[in-house]
């Protein structure tokens, strides 16, 4: 399901069956390393899009937990720890994490539920078909890890 | 002076043929564009129509095969490009093409995708499953078949068009 009202009315409706959320992580920075943010963006919100799309019927696509790059691990990581206080609060049984940020790596331990960190991928010089691919060859090798993280919540 | 009689022409004739004419035309350029107006539906399905081609005839087997398909869609005030699933198979002459979107909460399902079902769609989220015809497996959450879409064969390409329920 996604953030919009059209989704958020079922989710509203069925919400025992969707128990997982889905949180991008994306850093924003308005210096050097600005290209750096935007690939990331544009990359995490199609591979975001695409899960969303397979697991429509489990999963919502929250907000993104967006953050400064300069902010310091340990601080970010206790801002999106009150996320996931507040999602567990309401019914939210699992949480997935995804970024192309690395940074995460290091808080990933105390995060507690999935973190899925991926390589970021310059989609912007490929053309239509072969970016298709390369996503659809992504997404392949995700379903398993979160239907992995779903059997061992249970 | 030449009498009436002579001519081949009399003025009332001519009179007559130029009103009819002109009338004739006036007519026309009328009733025309209302009769354009009454059968436009019958010319717009003879154009190719929103089918679009997603696979050769020869790339198909008995086992369905995942196909995908993009075209555009304008929503609003974007237009995006809007990415669709098949599953694709052929039994005989017929051509099957399922949609992929589990009838009870709309996740993706796979072809044969769990050992402990074989030859069945099995949906990731929560365990529904379907028999090859895309009929839904009682006793598993979705309550009605896969949707199945409009298939239309020309020159060995096959196009599809909107996936409709099955019920």
């Amino acid at each position: 399901m996604k953030w919009i009202t059209n989704d958020i009315a079922s989710f509203i409706q069925e919400r025992k069956y969707i128990d997982t959320a889905l949180v991008p992580l994306l850093p924003v920075t308005f210096g050097s390393g600005v290209r750096q943010s935007a690939a990331m963006n544009e990359f995490i919100s199609i591979i975001s899009d695409e899960l969303e799309r397979q697991f429509k019927g489990r999963m919502l696509l929250v907000p993104p937990f967006t953050y400064l790059e300069t902010e310091d691990i340990h601080q970010r990581k206790e801002r999106l720890l009150e996320w996931a206080a507040e999602m567990k609060k309401e019914g939210t049984a699992h949480i997935i994490y995804i970024t192309a940020d690395s940074e995460w790596k290091k808080a990933e331990q105390s995060l507690g539920d999935l973190l899925v960190w991926m390589p970021l991928v310059p989609l912007e010089n490929m053309d239509m078909e072969y970016k298709r691919q390369v996503v659809s060859e992504q997404i392949k090798q995700l379903i398993p890890l979160i239907m992995e993280k779903w059997k061992m919540d249970t | 002076m030449v009498s009436e009689k002579d001519h081949n022409v009399s003025r009332r004739q001519f009179l007559t043929y130029t009103l009819t004419g002109v009338g004739g035309f006036m007519a026309a350029g009328m009733i025309l564009p209302m009769a354009r107006f009454a059968i436009d539906p019958v010319l717009q399905a003879g154009a190719a129509g929103d089918m679009t081609a997603v696979a050769d005839v020869s790339d198909l087997t008995e086992q369905p095969q995942r196909f995908d398909f993009s075209y555009e869609q304008k929503d609003a005030w974007y237009t995006s490009e809007v990415t669709e699933t098949a599953w694709i198979y052929q039994e005989g002459d017929e051509i099957v093409a399922l949609s992929p979107t589990c009838t009870h909460l709309g996740c993706t399902v796979n072809w044969d995708a769990n050992e402990d079902y074989p030859d069945q769609f099995f949906c990731p989220c929560h365990g529904g499953r379907f028999e090859k015809d895309g009929k839904n497996i009682e006793g598993t959450p979705p309550t009605e078949p896969l949707h199945k879409y409009e298939v239309e064969v020309q020159d060995g390409t096959v196009y599809l068009g909107k996936a409709e329920p099955q019920i």
